[in-house]
């Protein structure tokens, strides 16, 4: 069930509070975090898999927390997954282990987090960590942006949900409030049949993602009925366009074939990647445009 | 949580509790307070697998879990875990395969292996590597670590 | 990434392990003192348990991290942020009562690591020369209290113009960092110019060629380390590193003091790959120091970043030939330049460079050989041993090079390397004789049947990447190579003069004495199995701990693929002395010595560098399959074949996990591995981005060895322990290059590289981004 609210009004700037003697709370239920979460600034910690590495500090030394740790790994209230009224929801603290060992889950976001970390990543890493940690090159992301992924913000104020390209803002940016927790993505369970997905990552696992693609699509009678788009780690944030991919609503194969290059021109003007130490910039475009051109011709074949 | 406040939790089968920062890496408390050297700091980055240990049956690199996260769970490290005809099972394999060379991400890798067959006692050698892919080595090439676990498959037929 | 699939046929075993061994009886007449014994009794070439793997699989085995001597204290190492400067000032905050600074001013002696050059000091004085270099330590019983003190020490730099790269060295515009032209050591041997200028002229065919090779990093899965403890006026050092005897010779320097002040003591060493031969040294006089400082033990651990930022590597190369050929497709001149990047301080590159000379014609007959080279410096990592030591670096360029020669004149690349092979008793490049039996030919032969390299093969015809068709392009490539075993040159004889002593027990058994260390390639298994084989005792009743200067004799260092060719040899003839007293009834428990006597016929000069540069030689063969995504240009290495020939294997099991080993780490080394440098630091400075292979990145392995015993090593053994890495990263390239028709000049491969190629290529209006 959705809650539905209003944007509640700003909260008032919080008053000067003396620093917390606590270094981390261990909530006992979602009730309790939000109230921790209201009152004072905390880091809140999922599975830790990307906090514990940016904050690290050289060997025998404990990370860098400037902040309590608020543990919500553990609540169970977070690692649900149901499914009704035409929506799945995922509890923000289902490990990759989870969603992997959930038959619901959708073929597109099992097979990205199939290809995230390593085992023992995928048993501690969450779906609302690797949200709300906002990486350009966050795996599920591609998958949730391409399947209208919600996400459900919870405060002691209330509750909203936000589409997902509008709750990610851009590298480690997002619309979290100060006094919110991500309790959960929803994700309607209607979606294209069709799809193409490629990480091309560093090596064949535990990799970080150099850039990917998600392709999904559905036809019927010869014309496409629906396409959708999203690249990661190309751009600080994932690559969609509805525009783009309305525009190829109802097409069949000869206008999909003839319109595929000024397709991959329009996206080659969204795709801005950079140069790192992992890979170029230019073989980062090279790649997601011959990624997406071989996908468009799948799907004109299909047709 | 404060610096105080002791953190309780099963290690080993036995119940323990660790006092001090609850955001001090599990792995740093198992290898000082608890003297645990088995297991590993090869990277401080949850690439390498060789601070692996089961958490509540999973594996988890514990460079990457904060100590007081594991309040109310239970921790096995290879010292827990090399008493039991399992491990014996294992080990056996790992020395007739070749699997221990320098030995560093050896306890590691018992560990990912203990973790896969508790799920799946008979995996086929495409599941071992996977299961396997998040622990590094540098001596081996894998070959003869991923056929101790076949092999410690095979010859344990009723442990797992 | 590859998915489990149901429905796939079964597929081939993974790995083959070569045949079974051949039950003749083999006894070598030349050499009176080898017996080989077949039957169920003998211990060589049949696998046993190591005794290391139940320690190591339990977690019982102890590593430097796992020390902590009462009242220890920790140190951590302020390093230089700049890649080359001046240091103007550097101030250390007021430190707390049991907190100490230790600087260069706290080395009692010379400031010097002991070295070829003495040219690196333990820590800075007044300037830096690379990003990474020690300036002091601070030690203290808190570690969250000296990680706060460590940052805030304030050091004043004044920049000095870097220099990166080998072209920016040896440009000349830069003040130099070493000498007066950057050059750590230069070299030119072989034939004249006016010889090869005639050789040119009178050629049917020059081909000119230039080859580039990274940078590599051991990633062994121990990070460096040392314990030092003071005492009783004695230093001690405890730590991973494979050469007790560098350690010690560097800290006597360090200190000034007799060396019996000073005791060095490895402790279980996990993964070295060359990469602790000369770096111990270092910390080692950095634990030490402070040990002495504080009156206190010192724990110095390096961080894995720490490690990977500031640790010698793998030198970069370039290396140029120019070759002639004439009308029968023949090579009748070769002439080979090398540069190796040496980075700030000489170190060994002396060593690899002559290793990388040694190696430039490769595996090949060649009339005429004119070889130079030279190791520069940068203002970058030092660069020092890695598995392989200048090898790979000269073997991916000559057996590329042989590729294009070949292609050049429309031959199979295999075909022309064969033809051009060398047998027993041709000249080697500098002039030196092969004595012992060459079997490229055979084994040649075997790669082929086991490859199905003929079937395989593409041929030259470029490839159409923009099919639009996904559909992988494959292609096969193959490399011939060898490994000499032991020190470079004149090495054994004049600088190690290796010793080793062996301890009668009263059990019938000895104990084993010598320096050399198990870091993980078995040692500690051979070594006791050449001892007992040889005293017909079980191998339970010989005895090798890890090495303690107090002990042990200095045998040389665990390097040059050595420990068991050169000292096991010489252990095999204390054994055999045992032996002999104990048959005679004597009741003597003295020890046995034996001292390294260079073989008969061989000989070397150093200063005209004429001569056997090795006593034996190990030779392999390499056939690498790879998928060449279209799309992504991301390599997929299907298979490796091999061919060894290491002679004889003391134990089988152990050989072969010293070819996988190898195997992977040269596949990494020819398409992962990629490490370069962002302002004279290295950017891939984590696990996480420098990239090496995990179990579902190794291909399918299957090999075999060749029965070639050598008459000086013991049971016929020669060098094995860095071959298996040489010949993975030119197979690999050739096989890239056969997959898509365009030439692979540069390891490693990567994606990005073949991408940029490919659009370079393209004269199509593909590439949007263009636009």
């Amino acid at each position: 069930m959705r809650e539905r609210t209003a944007h509640a009004p700003r909260p008032e700037p919080r008053a000067y509070q003396p620093p917390s003697l606590a270094r981390a709370y261990q909530p006992r239920s979602l009730a309790e975090a939000l109230r921790i979460r209201g009152r004072e600034a905390v880091i809140p910690f999922a599975g830790g898999t990307d906090l514990m590495v940016q904050r690290r500090r050289p060997t025998g030394l404990t990370p860098r927390f400037e902040l309590p740790a608020l543990f919500i790994g553990g609540l169970e209230e977070l690692r649900g997954i149901s499914e009704g009224d035409g929506v799945l929801t995922m509890g923000a603290c289902c490990t990759c282990s989870r969603v992997l060992e959930e038959r619901a889950a959708p073929p597109a976001l099992r097979r990205v987090v199939e290809e995230i970390g390593s085992p023992a990543v995928k048993n501690r890493a969450t779906m609302g960590g690797n949200i709300c940690n906002a990486s350009p090159a966050g795996d599920t992301l591609p998958a949730l942006y391409a399947l209208e992924s919600r996400v459900v913000l919870r405060s002691e104020r209330g509750g909203r949900t936000l589409p997902i390209e509008e709750f990610i803002l851009g590298p480690g940016k997002t619309a979290l409030a100060e006094d919110e927790l991500l309790v959960a993505v929803e994700i309607p369970t209607a979606w294209p049949g069709r799809l193409f997905y490629r990480k091309i990552g560093t090596r064949r696992a535990n990799a970080l993602s150099k850039l990917s693609f998600l392709g999904m699509a559905s036809n019927r009678r010869g014309r496409l009925v629906e396409a959708r788009m999203a690249f990661g780690a190309v751009a600080p944030t994932v690559v969609r366009s509805r525009r783009i991919e309305s525009g190829l609503r109802d097409a069949a194969a000869a206008e999909l074939a003839e319109r595929t290059p000024e397709v991959l021109e329009l996206y080659a003007a969204l795709i801005k990647p950079i140069d790192d130490q992992r890979s170029t910039a230019h073989y980062r475009k090279e790649a997601a445009l011959r990624l997406l051109r071989f996908f468009l011709q799948r799907l004109a074949a299909d047709l | 949580m404060n610096a105080e406040a002791p953190i309780r939790f099963r290690l080993n089968g036995r119940e323990v509790s660790a006092s001090g920062d609850p955001l001090r890496r599990l792995l740093d408390v198992l290898r000082e307070d608890f003297g645990l050297t088995g297991v590993k700091e090869g990277c401080g980055e949850g690439e390498c697998g060789a601070c692996a240990v089961l958490i509540d049956g999973r594996l988890v690199n514990s460079c990457l879990v904060p100590v007081g996260d594991v309040e109310g769970r239970s921790v096995l490290t290879v010292e827990g875990f090399r008493e039991t005809d399992r491990y014996r099972a294992i080990a056996a394999a790992m020395e007739e395969t070749g699997a221990v060379q320098c030995g560093f991400c050896t306890p590691g890798f018992v560990m990912a292996a203990e973790a896969l067959l508790r799920k799946n006692p008979d995996p086929s050698v495409e599941e071992i590597r996977e299961a396997l892919s998040g622990n590094l080595c540098r001596c081996t090439g894998y070959h003869a670590i991923v056929y101790a676990v076949r092999k410690a498959a095979e010859t344990g037929k009723d442990l797992w | 990434m590859s998915q489990p699939d149901a429905t796939a046929p079964k597929k081939p075993p993974l790995h083959r392990r070569n045949t079974p061994p051949d039950p003749q009886v083999v006894v070598d007449g030349r050499c009176p003192g080898l017996y080989i014994l077949w039957g169920m009794g003998s211990l060589i070439r049949r696998s046993i348990p190591r005794d290391d793997a139940r320690p190591k699989s339990g977690g019982f085995a102890e590593y430097v991290a796992d020390l902590h001597p009462l009242g220890m204290l920790y140190a951590r190492t302020l390093r230089s942020a700049r890649p080359r400067a001046r240091i103007a000032s550097v101030r250390v905050p007021e430190l707390p009562p049991g907190c100490f600074v230790v600087d260069r001013s706290d080395v009692p002696g010379v400031n010097r690591v002991k070295m070829l050059v003495d040219d690196q000091p333990f820590l800075a004085e007044g300037e830096v020369n690379y990003v990474g270099e020690p300036i002091l330590l601070l030690v203290g019983p808190d570690r969250e209290q000296l990680d706060r003190l460590l940052s805030a020490v304030v050091v004043e730099y004044e920049d000095r113009q870097p220099i990166f790269g080998v072209r920016d060295s040896l440009s000349g515009k830069k003040e130099p960092i070493y000498g007066t032209d950057n050059l750590f050591a230069s070299y030119v041997f072989g034939a004249s110019e006016a010889e090869m200028d005639r050789a040119f002229r009178e050629a049917s065919l020059v081909q000119q060629d230039e080859y580039e090779s990274g940078y590599q990093e051991h990633i062994y899965m121990e990070p460096q380390g040392m314990v030092g403890v003071y005492e009783g006026g004695r230093v001690t050092v405890y730590g991973s590193m494979q050469c007790p005897y560098y350690v010690k010779n560097a800290l006597v320097q360090g200190f000034g003091w007799e060396e019996g002040r000073i005791r060095v003591v490895q402790t279980t060493t996990g993964g070295a790959f060359g990469g602790k031969e000369e770096y111990p040294s270092l910390i080692a006089g950095h634990a030490a120091f402070a040990a002495v400082k504080c009156g206190r033990p010192v724990q110095l651990l390096l961080d894995r970043q720490e490690d990977i930022v500031s640790t010698t590597k793998r030198h970069p190369a370039v290396v140029r030939f120019r070759t002639a050929l004439d009308g029968q497709a023949r090579i009748t001149a070769m002439q080979v330049d090398v540069t190796l990047d040496g980075g700030a301080y000489a170190g060994l590159s002396d060593v690899v460079l002559q290793r990388a000379l040694f190696a430039a014609t490769g595996v090949y007959r060649v009339p005429l050989a004119r070889v130079s080279g030279r190791a520069c410096a940068t203002s970058s990592v030092p660069t020092g041993a890695f598995r392989g030591f200048g090898g790979p670096q000269a073997f991916f360029a000559v057996e590329m090079h042989m590729h294009h020669l070949a292609l050049a004149v429309g031959e199979d690349p295999l075909d022309f390397k064969r033809r051009h092979a060398v047998s027993k008793g041709d000249a080697t490049v500098t002039g030196g004789v092969y004595r012992q039996d060459v079997k490229l030919a055979e084994m040649a032969d075997t790669l082929e049947a086991l490859s199905g390299y003929r079937e395989k093969k593409r041929g030259s015809a470029p490839r159409d990447e923009q099919a639009g068709d996904d559909a992988p392009l494959r292609g096969i490539g193959v490399s011939l190579f060898f490994h000499g075993a032991g020190f470079t040159g004149s090495g054994e004889k004049d600088k190690i003069k290796a010793r080793v002593e062996l301890l009668p027990l009263e059990e019938g058994g000895a104990e084993i004495l010598v320096s050399n260390v198990e870091m993980g390639q078995g040692s500690q298994t051979t070594l006791r199995k050449i001892v007992a084989e040889t005293l017909q005792v079980p191998v339970e009743a010989v005895v090798y701990r890890n090495p303690d200067t107090d002990r042990v004799p200095d045998s040389g260092p665990t390097v040059a693929s050595r420990t068991v060719m050169i000292v096991g040899k010489l252990l095999m003839e204390a054994a055999e002395e045992l032996r002999a007293r104990r048959e005679a009834g004597k009741a003597d428990s003295s020890p046995v010595f034996k001292s390294y006597r260079q073989p008969e016929g061989v000989e070397w000069n150093q200063e005209s560098f004429r001569g056997d540069a090795y006593q034996a030689y190990s030779w392999g063969a390499n056939a690498v399959e790879v998928e060449v995504d279209p799309l992504t240009c991301e390599i997929r290495v299907c298979g490796i074949w091999g061919v060894y020939d290491i002679g004889r294997a003391i134990d089988e099991r152990i050989i072969q996990g010293q070819i996988e080993g190898g195997i992977a780490q040269g596949l990494g080394y020819g398409s992962l591995e990629h490490m370069a440098l962002r302002n004279g630091r290295i950017a891939q400075d984590s696990v996480t981005d420098y990239i090496i292979p995990t179990s579902l990145d190794v291909p399918p392995m299957e090999y075999r060895l060749v029965d070639n015993p050598y008459a000086e090593g013991p049971y016929g053994a020669k060098g094995a322990g860095e071959l298996p890495l040489v010949g993975a990263a030119p197979a690999l390239a050739a096989a890239v290059q056969d997959a898509l028709g365009r030439p692979i000049r540069r390891i490693p491969v990567t994606p990005e590289d073949l991408m940029a190629e490919a659009a370079r290529a393209d004269n199509g209006a593909r590439s949007a981004h263009e636009r």
